[in-house]
């Protein structure tokens, strides 16, 4: 089943949380959805599935929108938030959604079993620890065995044996099921080994949209690399270097990152004029590297770097 | 539709919620019950004594009381979905929310019929024992269980009128605190003012003593059309919470 996002916006008081977002989600992938928060990741999940009205913008899942889908659990299995009511246990939760679906109430065992919650089950949600909170929702997704999981952040409080979990889950439901999984996350990280394609967007816009070997090889084609030399002859090294379309910047004592120049062309250089080097390679900036690019300045509450910071003493800076 | 109205019996049963409220309808019908018949023809009191008609019609309606617990029944049946923010799953399950809140209507309703039914039982048995052991056991004549009916009803319609008011105003301390001050503060002090007290009747305390008064009180209406008043409110708080609260963005 294909989801196809379409021109949604939302606008709340005076903050355009999402603007004119269009991207279109295809079986049998994972689909990472990412972004720094508050770039407006929930509220389009939020509005993919009618919880919020979009100003503008439609969202269909072949064609249909959430709404018009006889048996929406069936068709679509969502997990964005991890809200029960403490007092019910995980397995009546189940039950609760199983009668609203028309399932049967056996359903309700059959997918504690599958996220491996199922000796809990019959204790009180109130009781349960951030990640079986993840688990239990990620149940309720599964629910209605559905052919698109939309998925919202599910790898906060998860631990790393969890998050492992999660990723080999959701590769096998869109690899091996054909199902269509659409995971948000802040972190590139958490998608970067899960994901087949990743959607990015910033401050409510899409600023890239494909699949993560295009971004990777899109990094190094925009100028991203460059060479890390190391020499006890450091400053001689710099002025042999200058010149057109060469940018030296000094890394410490004996350090230099250069960008314009090849390793070769670099090592070639130092040869000819017997300048002594103790390294010599390629810096490629990294996928975590053009992420942050892409959206570096968006975050919608960013937070002083540590040399802007007001000159407290207790003041804690966050990085 | 069933499969919502099932659904919402589910999430009523799996929480604890009202085996308390049952038990304080019981102890409020039950109480004062006892309360009426340990003074029952006491000069003092000016209550009738045990053994005559106008008592037990007056020691029946006190099943009444359970109304309060009701209507904080089909409250906390609307609200706990924004308290425990489980709106975001039922509203995924049914996109069309005024179908949840028809379901939850009907389910409540249904639902306090028992438990009309057991709070009426517990006040009759207070009456019979506790009347029985001063001296007379009360009639069951076509008056008396009419009375004993009324309550009955007063009560389910009660609980139609708490899911109304919960999906009016979707926060769970602020209506059932909200109803409380209005029933027992405001409509009391309308209903004494004279040149208000005429409008006691439309209101929906008045409604409810035109349900279940036995003693020739303020003008009220009769007691179907209280009963049909009292459902109207409910429909009406439940039309309108649907179109202006429940439908806003689930965030």
């Amino acid at each position: 089943m294909r989801v196809e996002i379409r021109g949604l916006t939302k606008t709340f008081g005076h903050v355009r949380a999402v603007d004119d977002l269009s991207f279109t989600v295809e079986p049998g992938q994972v689909t990472g959805f990412l972004g720094p928060n508050g770039a407006g990741k929930t509220t389009t999940l939020r509005m993919a599935l009618g919880l919020v009205a979009p100003d503008r913008g439609t969202t269909t899942f072949n064609g249909t929108p959430y709404a018009g889908l006889p048996d929406p659990m069936r068709r679509v299995g969502a997990v964005l938030e991890t809200a029960f009511h403490p007092a019910r246990s995980g397995r009546n939760h189940l039950r609760v959604y199983c009668r609203a679906a028309g399932l049967p109430v056996s359903r309700a065992d059959e997918v504690l079993d599958q996220v491996g919650l199922g000796p809990a089950g019959r204790r009180r949600a109130g009781g349960y620890s951030m990640g079986m909170r993840q688990r239990l929702g990620l149940a309720t997704a599964l629910l209605g065995d559905p052919a698109v999981l939309v998925l919202d952040e599910p790898a906060n409080g998860l631990d790393p044996e969890g998050i492992q979990w999660l990723r080999g889950f959701l590769r096998h439901l869109a690899h091996e099921q054909g199902r269509t999984v659409l995971v948000s996350s802040h972190l590139l990280a958490e998608v970067d080994q899960t994901a087949d394609r990743v959607v990015i967007v910033a401050a409510g816009s899409l600023v890239r949209e494909g699949s993560l070997e295009h971004l990777r090889s899109g990094a190094d084609a925009e100028g991203g690399g460059t060479v890390l030399v190391r020499s006890p002859q450091s400053v001689r090294l710099a002025e042999l270097l200058g010149g057109d379309g060469v940018a030296v910047e000094a890394a410490g004592a004996d350090t230099l990152i250069v960008s314009g120049l090849t390793t070769a062309e670099l090592g070639r250089l130092a040869f000819a004029e017997g300048v002594e080097l103790h390294e010599l390679r390629a810096r490629t900036s990294g996928l975590e590297e053009v992420y942050f690019r892409l959206t570096a300045g968006q975050e919608q509450f960013a937070a002083a770097g540590p040399d802007e910071a007001a000159p407290s003493p207790s003041r804690e800076v966050a990085s | 539709m069933t499969r919502l109205v099932q659904s919402e019996w589910t999430k009523l049963l799996t929480t604890r919620v009202w085996i308390g409220l049952l038990a304080g309808a019981c102890l409020l019908g039950g109480g004062f019950a006892a309360l009426l018949t340990a003074f029952a023809g006491d000069p003092s009191s000016g209550l009738p004594p045990v053994g005559t008609a106008a008592f037990a019609k007056l020691a029946f309606a006190v099943a009444a009381n359970g109304t309060v617990l009701t209507l904080v029944l089909g409250v906390i049946g609307m609200t706990q979905e924004y308290r425990h923010r489980t709106a975001t799953p039922t509203f995924l399950a049914s996109p069309h929310r005024g179908r949840v809140v028809a379901a939850k209507l009907v389910a409540y309703a249904l639902a306090a019929v028992p438990f009309a039914v057991i709070v009426c039982a517990v006040t009759v048995l207070v009456v019979v024992v506790y009347g029985g052991a001063r001296g007379a056991v009360p009639s069951f004549s076509a008056d008396n269980l009419a009375v004993l009916a009324r309550a009955g009803l007063a009560m389910v319609v009660y609980a139609v009128i708490g899911v109304g008011l919960g999906a009016l105003l979707r926060n769970q301390v602020g209506a059932i605190v909200g109803a409380l001050v209005y029933l027992y503060v405001i409509e009391p002090i309308i209903s004494n003012i004279p040149t208000t007290a005429g409008a006691y009747r439309w209101l929906p305390g008045g409604a409810l003593q035109a349900m279940t008064a036995t003693t020739a009180g303020p003008d009220v209406l009769g007691a179907g059309q209280g009963a049909l008043l009292l459902l109207g409110y409910g429909l009406l708080a439940a039309l309108l919470g649907t179109l202006l609260a429940v439908r806003r963005d689930v965030v």
